[in-house]
């Protein structure tokens, strides 16, 4: 079926888009050699892939890799605050039906997602599985169309791994996250950066000389304790896991409970993929009025990656190419 | 995202390609030989070598009856 034109803010922000695309290409070199050959090869000829992923400048990238497959592709917003508005523009000049405007409201992020279902997907692109669950919950009909898909974050996996141990799991997955190319380099290295990056830039501290509680220690968590750390901040960090925790210890961190670390920290950061873990408890425990900041930041890990990318837009009309 | 994506890409060509041998309600972890080749990749783009095993190697390393 032909696909919709796609439902993006301004299409006149097309043309910064596209440089922007450019510029992240140009960091992507895997991707780009990997685009080459599907070029030649078309791996993906004819086959139909919704996407839900956050609407940047990597994801434009990895969207031309696969058209340039030959797939015909339909990508809505993963997460209503991360869209960049030109990058979405530009994708649909290149035939990408994209739905997803920054700042959308409950409603029309759902309605993007149910505007990419109607493309009718035969494998479906997660970042936090809410493609996946839309069409089980709401499009039972439509899962004999779909061959297969792909989850992109920790979480993802997680609710997709309950979905198979209750036998209800439609079609079969890949946790692209469980690559190890993937969670060692981009939940340490790249959510390590990005989410200092964004604690920066919202608060303006100094690092150096405070207490950042780290709030699980996986390969976000560890990331970004080793690159507070570096920074000069004093690592606290919080765990249920008793292997992770030795390991954090002898990582060289402080390890203790959250009631403690409530009154010992400046900053809080959250990667545990789980809800409720800095309760309105621990925020009275920590009776410094810096907390009231801090509360603010809970969400750090979806800030993350839209901070990178900010930082990729700041620098690039004007900075040479790193290396 | 380069490799991330990079895996995102070869993973959805590995589904057109072979999800008729994939179980319905399963979850999979991406072929070793995905993560490999981007990997591979990668340390190409960034101009770094790396070593391969000997014949000898490989054999010593596979074996349970040499001594260690």
């Amino acid at each position: 079926m032909p696909l919709l034109e796609g439902s993006v803010k301004d299409p006149s922000l097309a043309e910064a888009g596209r440089s922007r695309i450019a510029w992240a290409g140009a960091y992507m070199p895997v991707l780009a050699q990997i685009r080459d050959r599907f070029e030649i090869d078309k791996p993906l000829k004819g086959v139909r892939i919704g996407a839900c992923l956050h609407v940047t400048t990597e994801t434009a990238n990895l969207m031309l890799a696969l058209q340039a497959g030959g797939a015909q592709i339909a990508l809505c917003a993963s997460n209503p605050l991360s869209t960049q508005d030109d990058v979405a523009a530009a994708l649909c000049e290149y035939g990408i039906a994209t739905f997803a405007i920054k700042g959308e409201d409950h409603a029309t992020y759902y309605s993007h997602i149910e505007s990419v279902i109607a493309t009718h997907p035969q494998i479906s692109m997660d970042d936090g599985c809410d493609l996946v669950t839309a069409i089980f919950t709401k499009h039972k009909d439509q899962l004999g169309e779909l061959i297969g898909g792909c989850e992109e974050t920790t979480t993802g996996v997680i609710r997709l791994r309950a979905m198979q141990r209750e036998g209800v799991l439609p079609y079969p997955i890949v946790a692209v996250n469980n690559a190890m190319t993937k969670y060692m380099f981009d939940n340490r290295y790249g959510t390590g950066q990005s989410t200092l990056d964004g604690i920066v830039r919202a608060t303006n501290v100094l690092l150096a000389g405070r207490t950042l509680v780290v709030v699980g220690y996986g390969w976000c968590g560890r990331g970004i304790a080793s690159r507070a750390a570096g920074m000069g901040a004093h690592v606290v960090v919080t765990e249920v896991d008793p292997r992770k925790a030795i390991e954090a210890v002898m990582d060289g961190y402080r390890v203790m409970p959250m009631d403690d670390a409530a009154r010992a920290g400046d900053i809080f950061v959250t990667v545990t993929g789980n809800y409720h873990v800095v309760r309105e408890e621990h925020f009275r425990l920590a009776d410094r009025p810096r907390h009231d900041r801090a509360s603010r930041l809970r969400r750090t890990v979806r800030v993350a990656r839209r901070t990178q990318d900010l930082h990729s837009r700041r620098r690039a009309p004007h900075q040479p190419r790193r290396g | 995202m380069d490799m991330s994506f990079s895996n995102q890409a070869l993973v959805a060509a590995y589904l057109a390609k072979h999800h008729a041998e994939l179980d319905k309600g399963r979850v999979y972890d991406v072929p070793i030989e995905i993560d490999e080749e981007v990997a591979r990749l990668k340390l190409s783009s960034m101009g770094v070598e790396i070593d391969t095993l000997t014949p000898e190697q490989v054999k010593y390393i596979a074996s349970w009856s040499e001594g260690t």
